[in-house]
């Protein structure tokens, strides 16, 4: 139950398609202190912004193999932020020459009732997590760096416990498809943080 | 003949500005030990120190270089002599020979070594002539093992010390982290409904509100996503949900709707 391919959509007004550019990495979190300098040198100049993170990734499961995979995150630390749906397709085989993953992104703002809602209409919880770190910017990539925590006890996200001694940082432009150019900007960006954290495009599908 | 002097002139000229570069580079460390003595570190005499010698090798280069003529050869001699002031001598000095006369001209123009250096050296000479060839030889062939063992331990500590300096900075990451994290996020690899049941939980929660069953407890067992989606699959969605244990099977109705539907639900 993936969506169709971007080329076979018919474009009938509505929203653009557009597409995530990602690339991954991660740091340990000795490195943390260093990465965050480069990155608050290298990235546009704002006020150093931390999250708070919880997401709750949801599925639906039909007659087909592959469930429906929505994703739904909220903000912990800051009050009057929106839910934010998002669905992520899967990744587009490009040529070897385009640097980050590309995948198909959809990103929608929702009230707080999204998760009464997806359940009613037949998603059900997969997994849950909270994500701590910190957010950065240049241009249209967006860096972020943060912690994965266990969620102990479903639902309760006090008691969480960090899932490893690292953070993972990812670069991520959305921009709307076909723009390729994208890929290199966001390589040479990530050319700068070497050997600090090497962002490479993983494809999930490898370490299933 | 036209060419040996030729090269005569180019080998002076590089001479010449060789030990220019090599006076500034004296002049500027004299100032710095006079001037900033309470600021130097080591370091920096060390940069002087090594500057220095870097400009002695490039003198010695250009004295061995193959276009030099023997200097050895040629003789140097004073045609006058006077004690008046001398304008084009004091300005080629910058002012430390005002004169070319008597007195200035034995030390500048001088060929032999001091007495006593020339002393020293005859006394080397002697216990030189003194040992046997055979002697000379062996001390020799040990200085040279001495000097390579010394060289390949310097070598070896240096190159342990930057693949050493290399690891430590290598450490920044580690890609098995990497993966794991991406793993988890992508598909929830390793987070909390995966665990396989901890402390006292049921396998499957057919019955909602069984007793055993704390709320909450993480023992609720998932089975993998990836199996076959047929199966009946009891699973927790958040606190909020009170039926738990929905079978996961869906209305057909619903399901076409979601067929239909392109990707954004609320397309016009």
């Amino acid at each position: 139950m993936e969506a169709p391919p971007v080329t076979m959509m018919p474009v009938t007004g509505g929203t653009i398609n557009m597409m995530e550019y990602l690339l991954q990495g991660s740091v340990l979190d000795q490195s943390l202190e260093s990465l965050l300098h480069r990155l608050r040198g290298l990235c546009d100049n704002m006020e150093p912004e931390t999250f708070l993170d919880h997401e709750m990734v949801f599925l639906l499961k039909g007659q087909q193999a592959s469930p429906f995979v929505l994703r739904a995150r909220r903000s912990m630390d800051k009050s009057g932020m929106p839910w934010h749906l998002r669905y992520l397709g899967q990744p587009e085989i490009g040529d070897k020459n385009r640097h980050a993953l590309v995948r198909n992104c959809v990103d929608i703002a929702t009230s707080d009732n999204l998760t009464d809602f997806l359940v009613e209409m037949g998603f059900r919880m997969d997994h849950e997590f909270v994500a701590k770190g910190h957010v950065f910017r240049k241009g249209i990539m967006k860096i972020m760096v943060y912690k994965i925590f266990r969620i102990l006890m479903p639902g309760n996200t006090e008691s969480i416990e960090p899932l490893s001694l690292s953070y993972l940082v990812e670069l991520n432009v959305v921009a709307p498809a076909g723009q390729d150019i994208v890929s290199d900007d966001m390589r040479n960006f990530a050319e700068q943080l070497k050997p600090l954290v090497h962002l490479e495009k993983i494809d999930p599908k490898r370490l299933m | 003949m036209q060419r040996e002097e030729k090269q005569l002139e180019l080998t002076l000229e590089a001479l010449i500005s060789q030990v220019a570069d090599l006076k500034n580079s004296l002049v500027s460390f004299i100032y710095k030990l006079e001037n900033e003595y309470d600021r130097l570190t080591w370091p920096s005499v060390l940069d002087s120190f090594a500057l220095l010698s870097g400009q002695l090798n490039t003198l010695n280069k250009v004295l061995k270089h193959e276009k030099t003529p023997l200097l050895r050869n040629q003789v140097i001699i004073p045609l006058v002599l006077s004690p008046d002031r001398d304008e084009e001598i004091m300005r080629q000095t910058e002012g430390r020979v005002p004169v070319f006369s008597h007195e200035v001209v034995p030390d500048h123009l001088r060929t032999k070594p001091d007495p006593e250096v020339e002393e020293q050296e005859k006394q080397l000479i002697t216990d030189a002539a003194r040992i046997s060839p055979d002697a000379a030889q062996k001390q020799i062939q040990s200085l040279n093992k001495m000097c390579s063992n010394l060289l390949e331990k310097i070598s070896k500590e240096e190159r342990e010390s930057e693949s050493g300096g290399l690891r430590q900075n290598k450490q920044t990451f580690n890609p098995a982290d990497t993966n794991a994290l991406v793993a988890a996020v992508a598909f929830g690899k390793g987070l909390s409904n995966r665990r396989p049941p901890g402390s006292g939980a049921s396998v499957q929660s057919g019955q909602p509100g069984a007793g055993a069953i704390i709320a909450g407890a993480s023992g609720m067992q998932q089975v993998p996503m990836t199996g076959a989606p047929a199966q009946q699959q009891p699973m927790l969605a958040g606190v909020q949900m009170a039926p738990a244990g929905q079978p996961g099977k869906m209305p057909s109705g619903i399901k076409t709707n979601i067929k239909s539907a392109s990707m954004h639900p609320y397309q016009r």
